[in-house]
């Protein structure tokens, strides 16, 4: 430590630097959504996904997503999303994303994204990617752009 | 080039060179240092006072342990060559080896045929040959003492272990060694190699998974001899040799099996023990060659690959342009207007 | 194209195109610098946006890391088996080596990939944009087909060479 003490990054100890962190980015919620609260939606998506009405799973999993849940929270409710969305057969994919609004579409590249960072989703890559290549042939480049530089997570 | 030659072809050029100098009669100064594969030299020279006559020592790594060879005694490795050489036209070998080298053949350039020639650029090979030559005598012992049972085909080595324990080891690189086993129906010969680098330790496990798969998937092949390769020593190693702890990660042994089929007549017999001498060196090489082939192929792909990045650039549309151009021109001019050539 | 390949490279594809949309950036921590702002760590988060994950399955990925001035792609290659580790590790090496040369490609990948791109706002004012992505395509397809052109002339080789050896004691 004492030998590398020019390396060290004094700014960062700074509070008055006015540098920003990841932490500082994120919106700021009125009311943090907790997994008690997710659990009914979690098990109206998987009772939606079981019984083979995908249509109604995407619509309920691409409106109103936990933006302000914890990322543990996030992660397990990401579960019952991932689990929706490769319910869905390939060629039904096409149709389904007819469907969604511009707003829709966004949260559920948000999820596509996210979906493949994680090695769950990674197993399942296949069907995401459908996913995210129907999505461009309707909106194009649009709903990417509007993933990149939001700053609300799922 | 797919296989290594067995002779030295730098040796027959001299000595071919040297014969057409002496016939016209402007006989050649020689003193030449000529090398082989695993650390092999051969240094030919003239003998002071006769031009006609030439000396052709030889230093092989080998030497030592092919020497400490012995089946019973009555034969020697020198003996072995001495019997070899001295019946070949205008070959003699004299009382004294030249200092720093392990064997002399004195040539008397007027008498010397192509025969002999030939066999004198295989000397490395017939030096090798001497252990091989006592595994198929100890062998023909063998199998006379014990014909070879029937069930032997089956039991493998045991048959040889319970028999008897005469192994013969060539040390022929500094960490790597050629070890014979004859027994009563087979001869095995378990090279030692060492990989230098990662690369070559998998590219080598490519190619000997298929010397051993070789046999199996090629019916025309099928009478040449079994190939196995291993980490650890084999069976018929265990009882008599540790590997050095040194680079035990990239040591690999590669079994032959020999039948007498292999090795029935002398001429046979020797084109086996050719081959086999050669396989280090030509399994090394031809994984060398994959390598450059390799990395030819990287070298196209990369150009390849900057062409269709260069579609990218944008084009300089003021290329060509006279005022630009002549700006530029300005720019190259020094301070007193010299103009700056590149 | 295989039925997967396609879907995949579509994704790289519009990511890319997406992110692609770079300006000049000075940098704020030192004066008169201007670095891509991607490879700075621990400074000015906002200048960074959403990283994306893009993957055909856990062998094959695509990780592009946005900001404003600057897009770091990384390329995770399959790698099947320790031929075909120790293949891309010899030919992105090559490449890496002969960086000068390719503009946009990282000398040292980061940790976890292949090999790395880092395309800067000077790339895209010098160069068009559409073509710089279609040469990444272009490599993902090219590297993938190169390694498995390696590795079956390898057992070839390997094969030839072994049977002309054994076929030399066969009388």
């Amino acid at each position: 430590m004492e030998a590398d003490w020019r390396r060290i990054d004094i700014d960062a100890f700074d509070p008055e630097s006015g540098r920003l962190t990841a932490a500082d980015l994120v919106p700021p919620y009125p009311t943090i959504v907790t997994l008690q609260e997710l659990q009914p939606r979690m098990n109206q998506l998987r009772s939606l996904a079981t019984s083979g009405d995908s249509t109604g799973a995407v619509q309920l999993l691409t409106t109103d997503p936990p933006y302000s849940a914890d990322a543990a929270t996030k992660e397990q409710y990401f579960v019952s999303v991932l689990e929706a969305l490769t319910q869905v057969r390939q060629a039904d994919i096409g149709n389904m994303v007819k469907t969604l609004n511009d707003a829709q579409k966004d949260i559920l590249v948000k999820y596509l994204y996210k979906g493949m960072s994680v090695p769950q989703g990674q197993k399942q890559g296949g069907i995401l990617l459908a996913w995210l290549e129907k999505i461009t042939q309707v909106s194009g480049v649009t709903p990417i752009v509007h993933y990149i530089s939001d700053r609300r997570t799922v | 080039m797919l296989h290594l030659q067995p002779q030295n072809l730098l040796i027959q050029k001299t000595l071919n060179e040297s014969i057409e100098a002496l016939h016209q009669d402007s006989p050649l100064t020689m003193d030449r240092i000529v090398s082989d594969f695993d650390y092999t030299t051969y240094h030919i020279s003239n003998s002071a006072e006769d031009k006609s006559v030439l000396l052709l020592s030889i230093k092989t790594k080998a030497w030592v342990s092919a020497s400490e060879c012995q089946l019973d005694g009555s034969r020697t490795l020198l003996k072995f060559l001495a019997d070899h050489y001295s019946p070949l036209g205008g070959l003699t070998i004299p009382a004294q080896m030249e200092p720093g080298y392990d064997y002399t053949l004195q040539l008397s350039l007027s008498e010397l045929t192509q025969d002999s020639i030939l066999q004198l650029s295989v000397l490395k090979t017939v030096i090798l040959s001497y252990p091989f030559e006592l595994a198929i005598a100890k062998f023909t012992e063998l199998s006379q003492q014990q014909p070879a049972p029937i069930e032997a085909e089956i039991t493998g080595g045991e048959v040889a272990a319970n028999g008897d324990n005469t192994l013969f080891t060539i040390k022929y690189r500094d960490e790597e060694n050629i070890f014979i086993k004859p027994s009563n129906d087979r001869i095995t010969i378990i090279f030692e190699t060492i990989f230098q680098d990662e690369t070559d330790k998998i590219f080598g496990k490519v190619f000997l998974q298929e010397f051993v798969d070789a046999r199996k998937r090629n019916r025309q092949i099928q009478s040449a001899p079994q190939v196995l390769y291993s980490h650890e020593p084999p069976l018929e190693l265990k009882k008599s040799y540790q590997p050095p702890k040194v680079a035990e990660q990239s040591r690999r042994f590669i079994t032959f099996v020999l039948f007498p089929r292999h090795f029935q007549t002398k001429e046979l017999q020797f084109h086996s023990i050719c081959q086999l001498t050669l396989f280090r060196n030509y399994f090394h090489y031809h994984i060398k060659c994959s390598k450059a082939y390799m990395h030819s192929r990287m070298r196209f792909r990369v150009d390849s690959f900057i062409k269709v990045l260069n579609r990218a650039k944008v084009d300089e549309d003021d290329e060509n342009d006279e005022s630009s151009a002549d700006a530029r021109q300005q720019a190259r001019r020094t301070f007193t207007g010299r103009k700056i050539v590149y | 194209m295989s039925q997967s390949l396609r879907p995949y490279l579509t994704a790289v594809r519009y990511s890319l195109e997406a992110a692609l949309t770079l300006s000049n950036f000075s940098s704020q921590e030192v004066e008169r610098h201007n670095r891509p702002e991607v490879e700075v760590p621990n400074t000015s988060a906002e200048l960074l946006l959403q990283p994306m994950h893009i993957s055909r399955n856990e062998n094959e990925q695509v990780l592009i890391e946005p900001s404003v001035n600057s897009v770091r792609m990384s390329l995770m290659v399959k790698q099947a088996d320790e031929i075909e580790q120790i293949l891309v590790h010899k030919f992105t090496r090559f490449l890496e080596q002969r960086a000068e040369a390719f503009y946009i490609l990282r000398r040292v990948p980061i940790p976890g990939y292949s090999i790395s791109f880092l395309i800067t706002n000077k790339h895209t004012e010098s160069m068009k944009t559409g073509k710089l992505v279609d040469f990444i395509i272009e490599f993902m397809e090219e590297v993938d087909k190169e390694i498995s052109e390696i590795k079956l002339f390898l057992n070839a080789r390997a094969r030839f060479v072994a049977e002309a050896y054994l076929d030399e004691f066969v009388y």
